[in-house]
């Protein structure tokens, strides 16, 4: 039998450490609020309403392609082609852009449902390796794009007022951005779908326990291809803000973004496993590191060093994540 | 006695057969590929040879450090980034130097390389946390260091160094005896080392069952180390083996995730499993030659260039929906050989 005094000390720090256990959220929130303190100490301006503005709208399509991976890697997957998806999604909204908003939106999005579902087919009919699948069909697009920029989709820069203002435009006195809006319906969407319905409860299901789920009588390819699929459409909606956001097109357009979207949903607790995580702590993560750009921006130091203090962050929460929660991240 | 022995012999080969049949399929893929390129252009020779097997040198190393660390049960995302900083260091230092110079720069890169990426080995085995995550967060590292150290593109290094690996003073034509050799050579090194040696069979061993290796006494943080080791080592080749073959650095961070990309692509068509334990270094060095091969054919084909993107993606993707199929039919019709020639005969 312990002592009741050391009992007491042990069940506070047991109690913590269940929590922290349980609410990751919680450190990287902490984490979160830190980096932004930190900001504002180097720009006392950031801690405004504008710099809240900036950085909720250089982090929209970052969390919407997160999410992507979010709901792919709670089933086991992953897509290297979502910001490809993205990209062409862009093209087409632009080049279908004389027929109204409507239909380019429409037509954008349909990119990422067909590349979504080619996808879905590979990795769960053909049982091709997620990371090989995507990473083939993240080539294929490049090269599609490539030959149909100067042919079939030209008019990369005639992007549509209502997608620019989509991407870009703010209201209530300028101070809420669209792209916002756009994001956070996305993240009631996801997380209600995770949470509340059967397909997003067989997402976490397939990534813990493939064989189990498939002995249970569910059919795990259908469940692989629609999440394929609804993650090529997130990468469309992502790609569409991104064309408006900068009203032009290019090859590069999502480019950057394909390894932050894997970061911030790893960062957030999500495992790359699959069957462990969720959108709160992907937002969290995709907050970090947009956060963390701002910081490195406000510091003036150049890519060089970005890039070395961005890869050390991702190392170090990773890393006290895993050893934090005694699991892997 | 004879009949024993031959029937013996049999089972050995069909059991080989069934082992090796993907890297077979793939050294007959790669020389129907050399065989349909040779009748698309009017001659077909010394130059083509050299500059295929000189433009694929980056993507075999990378190749072979990537199933390295693959078979051992990783996977290393920054391999690419690695050789923009092997290559970036190299263009810095390597200028205006004599060959000895230059030599102890390339040996210290390797060797430098090899042991960084080891450190990186050591954090995911102490961690705990999935290889992919941490090679993603050191791919950025790695590259704000080859982007600090050479700002721009530029540099260089010594014409003796370039015939190391090109066969040629300036990088244009020159012979295939070298280019090939430094293919080989390096292949052949790590080949026998993974499978001759106890460090190499372990790699293999933690690579199919972990937790059975740690119970059977295999030493697992070392084999994981050694694994990324190589696989820094050979990330070092690659950038030395692209300076040699540009004649300059080039820093960017899209030229390092390409690679990376790439040397993923060629070890799973090389027959090396992204699951682990399986596949070897032989399958990996055509599917490296393959995927750089497949250039110069459409553009004697007289297909847009830009066109070898999608031709290597429908390429890999279908290898891969085929091949996972494949093998398993192919597996199935061994068993069933051994079976008979076991039962018949006996």
């Amino acid at each position: 039998m312990d002592k009741p005094a050391s009992t007491a000390a042990g069940s506070v720090r047991s109690r913590l450490h269940t929590l922290i256990t349980e609410q990751p959220v919680l450190i990287l929130g902490g984490v979160l609020l830190l980096l932004i303190l930190a900001t504002g100490v180097i720009e006392p301006h950031y801690l405004s309403l504008n710099g809240v503005r900036s950085t909720l709208l250089q982090a929209a399509p970052l969390g919407i392609l997160a999410g992507a991976q979010t709901i792919l890697m709670l089933a086991g997957g992953i897509d290297l082609s979502v910001t490809m998806i993205a990209t062409g999604s862009a093209y087409v909204t632009a080049n279908q852009s004389p027929q109204g908003a409507v239909i380019a939106i429409v037509l954008g999005l349909l990119v990422g449902l067909i590349v979504g579902a080619i996808n879905g087919t590979g990795v769960a009919v053909f049982r091709v390796n997620p990371l090989i699948m995507t990473l083939a069909m993240s080539g294929i697009l490049l090269g599609l794009f490539t030959a149909w920029a100067q042919t079939i989709l030209q008019g990369s820069t005639q992007v549509h007022a209502f997608v620019k203002i989509l991407g870009a435009g703010s209201f209530l006195n300028n101070q809420v951005p669209f792209s916002v809006v756009v994001w956070t319906l996305v993240a009631i969407g996801i997380s209600w779908i995770l949470k509340r319905t059967g397909w997003g409860r067989l997402l976490f299901a397939v990534g813990d326990n493939e064989i189990a789920i498939r002995l249970a009588g569910v059919k795990v390819w259908q469940v692989r291809i629609t999440a394929y699929m609804v993650a090529g459409v997130l990468g469309s909606i992502a790609g569409i803000l991104l064309a408006g956001r900068t009203g032009a097109v290019d090859l590069q357009l999502a480019n950057a973004f394909l390894l932050p979207s894997v970061a911030a949903a790893v960062i957030g607790g999500t495992s790359i496993f699959g069957g462990v995580g969720g959108y709160t702590g992907t937002i969290i993560g995709t907050l970090i590191l947009s956060v963390l750009n701002s910081l490195l921006t406000f510091l003036n130091v150049g890519q060089d060093i970005q890039q070395v203090v961005y890869g050390s962050i991702i190392l170090i929460l990773a890393w006290s994540y895993a050893g934090l929660t005694g699991k892997s991240a | 006695m004879t009949v024993a022995t031959s029937r013996q012999g049999l089972k050995i080969w069909i059991r080989e057969l069934g082992r090796n049949g993907w890297i077979l399929g793939i050294w007959l893929l790669l020389i129907m590929l050399v065989v349909w390129y040779g009748s698309l252009i009017p001659s077909f020779g010394n130059f083509q040879i050299t500059s295929i097997s000189k433009n694929s040198l980056p993507l075999v190393y990378l190749a072979i450090g990537q199933a390295i660390i693959v078979i051992a049960g990783g996977i290393d995302l920054s391999l690419g980034s690695l050789l923009i900083l092997a290559n970036a260091l190299a263009a810095r230092h390597m200028d205006e130097q004599g060959l000895g110079m230059v030599l102890g720069i390339g040996l210290a890169l390797i060797l430098g390389l090899g042991f960084l990426n080891a450190l990186v080995g050591w954090i995911i085995h102490v961690s705990g946390v999935p290889d992919i995550v941490v090679t993603l967060a050191t791919s950025y590292i790695w590259s704000g260091l080859a982007l600090w150290i050479l700002p721009s593109p530029g540099g260089g290094t010594a014409p003796e160094f370039r015939w190391l690996f090109t066969g040629s003073p300036s990088g244009i034509g020159g012979t295939y005896v070298m280019p090939l050799s430094m293919m080989l050579i390096p292949a052949a090194m790590v080949f026998f080392m993974s499978r001759r040696s106890h460090l190499g069979l372990s790699m293999y061993a933690i690579g199919s069952d972990r937790a059975t290796s740690r119970l059977a006494g295999v030493n697992i943080r070392k084999a994981k180390i050694a694994s990324y080791a190589i696989g820094g080592g050979m990330a070092a080749l690659a950038g030395l083996a692209t300076i040699a073959i540009t004649g300059t650095g080039d820093p960017r961070f899209s030229v390092g995730a390409m690679a990376t990309l790439n040397s993923i692509a060629a070890v799973v068509l090389g027959g090396v499993a992204l699951a682990g334990g399986s596949g070897s270094v032989p399958g990996v060095v055509p599917a490296g030659v393959i995927l750089i091969m497949l250039n110069p054919i459409l553009s004697a084909m007289g297909i847009n260039p830009n066109n070898v993107q999608i031709i290597q993606g429908v390429m890999i993707a279908g290898v891969m929906m085929i091949g996972t199929h494949g093998t398993e039919a192919g597996q199935n019709l061994m068993k069933r050989l051994r079976f008979k020639v076991t039962h018949h005969y006996g």
